[in-house]
């Protein structure tokens, strides 16, 4: 399997090339194209973060209940994945490691990827406002993350700092901890509209959205008539 | 400081590195990530009573936060807006600027914030009764919906009320019609921004009321 990806960062779109026989499985709505032998089926998954438990699990997520696995039989096809908003697409590699995923993030990943949703514990899922779910990716094979705004991946070593409401993924080989930013009181932390911070400790990757999506739909949202 | 504004136009973001001592004031919001280092502290955005003037009447954050780098190592910080758009870094060189409300982002150097009347005139066309006013030698960080353009007015000028960003206090600013009482509704131009003087003025190229007006209807 290979993905490429085209139009960064501002309408990312992913290309990507299935050797026959491989399988790509995606979130519901993200196919844009494809090659006419390339079979489609919905699945609620099986194993590992599967199953009907697991679609419901994934509906709570803010993800659709079914994902579509995308298989090329015979010969190689090829097929074009994007998500909804405008904005950037990150290829992770996975190796064996885990890596935690904010949960409308994810896009797609390959048949021998497992993506399970994980609970980060109740003060941790209430702080992060945001996106309370994530997802927890484990096994081989690449995965494939869109985010609002441009990606960009910063390797810690020792502290750092991202605003919940950017955060698209990051390794488990972090420790991390989720609360107010640093120097300020639980005052100006609600007066002050300023979100929760999650501080990471240790060596890992995080990759990081320049842009909320939360802060710009209220912006716009909030200028629109209620439902 | 050093600074690099990446992904222009459409996700225009701020990548700063601070040395040894140095300092950034942002808006309460604007931080993305930061390293762990840094010291940040939350303040009353130009002082508490022109932090209420500014939050209510201004449309500005009522609190800024200032990030510190106390460690003798140089430190990274990631700053952004709410909007997609393009961000614009404006040396003030001893001039003053007016910014309209929310586009300000933040600010380095020796740079005195205040909030300035701004007149019915202004809260008439839906732009706050109050303006951010800024002067000094240092740099703001402001920002807009779409691109930013930047024209040098000499006589008169005349900008769409949505789309003005900020304007060098050099400019007197007046409301009027795009044309006639008619024809400014028929047109749909509606109120103007009449500038007139010597000075820079910044515009966006697009607006978020042209983005509500879009949706509404459809919703």
């Amino acid at each position: 399997m290979e993905i490429q990806l085209l139009q960064q960062p501002d309408s990312a779109i992913a290309k990507v090339i299935l050797e026959p026989n491989e399988e790509i499985v995606a979130e519901a709505g993200s196919m844009i194209a494809m090659s006419p032998h390339i079979t489609t089926s919905t699945t609620l998954r099986q194993g590992k973060g599967g199953g009907l438990l697991g679609g419901l699990k994934r509906l709570l997520g803010g993800e659709s209940l079914f994902l579509s696995v995308f298989r090329s039989p015979r010969k190689s096809g090829e097929i074009y994945l994007a998500p909804d908003l405008m904005g950037d697409l990150v290829v992770y590699e996975m190796q064996g490691k885990e890596l935690i995923v904010q949960s409308t993030a994810y896009v797609a990943s390959a048949s021998t990827v497992d993506v399970d949703l994980g609970f980060l514990g109740f003060k941790k899922a209430i702080l992060s406002g945001e996106s309370l779910f994530w997802l927890t990716i484990s096994g081989q094979g690449p995965v494939l993350l869109s985010s609002f705004g441009a990606i960009y991946s910063v390797p810690v070593n020792g502290e750092y700092i991202v605003d919940t409401g950017h955060i698209v993924a990051f390794e488990r080989s972090l420790d991390f901890d989720i609360g107010k930013p640093p120097g300020s009181n639980w005052l100006t932390t609600f007066l002050g509209g300023e979100g929760f911070v999650c501080r990471f400790k240790g060596r890992g990757t995080v990759y990081c959205q320049t842009h909320n999506p939360g802060a710009f739909g209220r912006l716009v949202g909030s200028q629109l008539p209620p439902k | 400081m050093r600074y690099e504004i990446k992904y222009k136009p459409a996700f225009s973001t701020i990548f700063v590195t601070l040395g040894a001592g140095e300092s950034i004031t942002a808006e309460a919001g604007a931080m993305v990530s930061m390293d762990g280092a840094l010291t940040m502290k939350t303040s009353w955005f130009g002082g508490f009573f022109s932090a209420i003037l500014k939050s209510w009447f201004g449309g500005e954050s009522l609190f800024a936060n200032t990030f510190i780098n106390q460690t003798n190592q140089p430190r990274t910080l990631v700053l952004t807006q709410a909007l997609v758009g393009d961000i614009e870094a404006l040396a003030l060189e001893g001039r003053t600027f007016g910014f309209e409300p929310g586009t300000y982002i933040a600010h380095v150097g020796n740079v005195k914030l205040g909030v300035r009347w701004a007149g019915f005139k202004s809260w008439f066309s839906g732009e706050g009764l109050f303006k951010l006013q800024a002067t000094g030698d240092g740099i703001v960080f402001f920002g807009g919906y779409g691109g930013i353009s930047k024209r040098r007015v000499s006589g008169e000028f005349v900008v769409d009320t949505g789309h003005l960003l900020a304007y060098e206090s050099t400019l007197k600013i007046n409301l009027g019609l795009a044309g006639g009482l008619l024809g400014s509704v028929t047109s749909g131009e509606g109120f103007v921004m009449k500038l007139v003087g010597r000075g820079d003025v910044y515009m966006q190229s697009r607006s978020i009321d042209g983005l509500v007006k879009f949706l509404r209807p459809k919703l």
